[in-house]
This record gives structure tokens, C-alpha cells and sequence, in this order.
């Protein structure tokens, strides 16, 4: 067991360590503050109302800045961690054309990154994960080459051979390679992905029935 | 998709509807089936019978199992809200493969689906070729 748990152990503090240090156009200060209202989302009363509501549009009010987290951005991390399954294309046009679609996607990344390392600690331990005090530092603020419209609603890497939900934060590298050593090691594991026969403590079947029950729980259609 | 394809070339019989709907009871034709999905749901949920459906779990699949099937669910927690979140579409040989279960199960229902189905655009995939997932 323990090269697995050391696996999974070493990118959860990866993981952890990314959502409070600089990052593509956030400060650590802002990804940690964004970390936290991601967490926060689970219980927020405005939240909960838009869940239970036909419609999240039909509960009014907003969630204000925190810090220097600008209110738009905040408002992000919670749909993205509250009600991922009814964001629409328009909701997400308007968050993109304040927020830039950079910072869009890296506040859907942290809010992610968020969410599983949240869960596999409430999953084995009943709590959520321990988050360290924001590092200091400035993001890279650069917008990597090869990227463009490949039909998502936000720009993506062109020819790297990978599905579409491997380079959906292909444009903020920082926060996607938190995101991809995650994926990695809890899931995917390299070549291993394509074998649909896993030499592991769970058969490929038992992991994708964990994974279709979660999924479906979630209303995700990808 | 993978549950289905996996579970036929291990032999399973696998019952899509079990393993999407928790209000079905079974094991969906999977061994240990029924212990893993009540750990999922109860993970998910953060529901009050998790350590109970912990437990339970660990005792037929074992610590490593308990650990994979943790990550599993924690993982597609976040592969859910980047997909969600991003607007991706579903790659078009996952598209034209799975017609006949996303109707069964609901799934074209789900507003995501919208990403995909009925888009401005028609689903793409990259110019190479998906060649694989994070591999």
C-alpha cells in the first residue's frame, strides 16, 4: 500500500501547497482566499437557495469581494463549486468578459483542485484538508503559445493529441499542472489510463462504477 | 463509457442504471458493487452513514481499496466542476458511442449537455488525434 498512499499523499500536499502560492494571474493571496470560498460554497445560504431554486438565476443577491478577490470572482468559485451541472455558456461569457478568460480558468481550476483535495480528506478522514498561510509573490501573468478555440468556452492547447477534458486548463499552466498531478495519481496514472485492465487494489471496473456514481451525482454530462 | 467497456472485458454484466441512481439498490454487476456505491454516495453527500459505508468497504476491498475508491470519488469531484466549468465538449468518438445510454440514463437532459449537443459548433476533437487522457 504504501507506494500508492505515498503517491496520493505527496500530490494532495502538492495540490494544497499550489492553492496558497503565486500562481498564473492570482496571487497566493487570492488563490488561497478563492480556496476558501470554494469551501465555503458547501454551506453558504445564497448557495444553498440556488441549488434548491428551478433555476439558480431565480434566487437574487450575490457574493461581495473578499480581500482583493474582486466580487466577480468570488461569484465564480461558488457556482463552480456549488452547482457545477446548470453553469450555463452565457453565465460563463459574462464572468469571462469581466474576469478575462484566464483568470476565468484559473478560478475553475482552483475551485477544482479545491474540491478533490477536500473530498479525498472528508472521503478518509471526515474533515476537510489543512490549507498553510498564503505564500508571497507574483503570478507569471503569461499566456502560454498554441492555444485557441478548440469549441470549449474557454481557449485550450492545440495538437496535443490529448481528450478535451486533458487540456481544459491548458491556458493557465501553472494551475494546470497542480490540476494534471492530481489526475495523475488518484486517477489516470500515465499509460496505465489506456488498459482497461488495472493491476491495482480496485479493478478498472470498480473504479469507473465509483466514478459513474459520482459523476452521475454531480449531473455531469462530459 | 468505461464502466461498460471495462466491465465487459472482465466479463461483468454491468447495470447502468444501479450505478447511476441511488435510489436503485444492487451492485450493478460488479464485485463489491453495492459496498462501493454506498461509500461514493455517502462520500458525496457527506452524509452522516459515510464512516459506516468506510468501514464497510474497507473491510471487503482492503485499505488500498478504501484509498482508490476515496480518490476516485475525489478526483471526479474535480474533473466534474473543470469540465463543467471550461464548457468542454464530449469528444466526438465518446459522442457517437454512448447515444444509446445517455438516452437510457437521462444524461442528454443534463444541462451540460448543451456543451455538446445543439452547440454553435460542432463537437472537435485535436488535429492529432485523442491519443489519451493525462497519459
Amino acid at each position: 500500500m504504501g507506494n500508492v498512499e505515498e503517491l496520493i499523499d505527496s500530490v494532495l500536499a502538492a495540490g494544497a501547497s499550489s492553492l496558497v502560492a503565486a500562481g498564473d494571474w492570482l496571487t497566493g493571496t487570492q488563490r488561497k482566499a478563492a480556496a476558501l470560498e470554494a469551501r465555503d460554497a458547501r454551506t453558504n445560504d445564497l448557495d444553498q437557495q440556488r441549488r434548491r431554486a428551478i433555476s439558480p438565476n431565480a434566487v437574487s443577491g450575490g457574493h461581495g469581494s473578499i480581500g482583493d478577490l474582486r466580487a466577480e470572482a468570488v461569484e465564480v468559485v461558488h457556482r463552480i463549486a456549488s452547482d457545477p451541472g446548470r453553469i450555463t455558456r452565457d453565465w460563463a461569457d459574462q464572468a469571462i468578459e469581466v474576469l478575462g478568460e484566464e483568470t476565468y480558468t484559473e478560478l475553475v481550476g482552483i475551485a477544482a483542485c479545491t474540491a478533490t483535495i477536500d473530498m479525498f480528506a472528508w472521503a478518509t478522514t471526515d474533515r476537510d484538508a489543512d490549507l498553510e498561510d498564503a505564500v508571497a509573490g507574483e503570478p507569471t501573468n503569461e499566456r502560454p503559445d498554441g492555444v485557441g478555440d478548440v469549441g470549449a468556452w474557454v481557449s485550450q492547447s492545440m495538437g496535443s493529441g490529448m481528450a478535451n477534458v486533458s487540456r481544459s486548463l491548458s491556458l493557465v499552466p501553472v494551475t494546470n499542472s497542480a490540476w494534471v498531478g492530481l489526475v495523475q495519481a488518484m486517477y489516470s496514472r500515465g499509460p496505465e489510463f489506456l488498459d482497461l485492465e488495472w493491476k491495482r487494489a480496485l479493478s478498472r471496473p470498480q473504479v469507473e462504477l465509483v466514478a459513474a456514481r459520482t459523476t452521475a451525482e454531480l449531473e455531469c454530462f462530459y | 463509457m468505461l464502466l461498460s467497456v471495462s466491465g465487459e472485458k472482465a466479463g461483468l454484466v454491468v447495470d447502468l442504471e444501479v450505478a447511476t441512481d441511488a435510489a436503485k439498490t444492487g451492485d450493478a454487476g460488479v464485485p463489491h458493487g453495492a459496498e462501493l456505491l454506498a461509500f461514493a454516495t455517502a462520500a458525496n453527500r457527506r452524509s452522516d452513514d459515510l464512516a459506516q459505508a468506510r468501514a464497510t468497504l474497507e473491510a471487503v476491498v482492503g485499505s488500498e481499496g478504501l484509498l482508490e475508491a476515496a480518490a476516485t470519488v475525489a478526483i471526479f469531484n474535480g474533473l466534474v466542476r473543470v469540465a463543467d466549468g471550461t464548457g468542454i465538449q464530449l469528444d466526438p468518438s465518446m459522442l457517437t458511442s454512448t447515444v444509446a445510454t445517455r438516452a437510457a440514463l437521462g444524461i442528454d437532459l443534463f444541462k451540460g449537455a448543451a456543451s455538446t449537443i445543439g452547440a454553435p459548433t460542432e463537437p472537435r476533437q485535436d488535429v492529432n488525434g485523442v491519443q489519451g487522457l493525462f497519459a
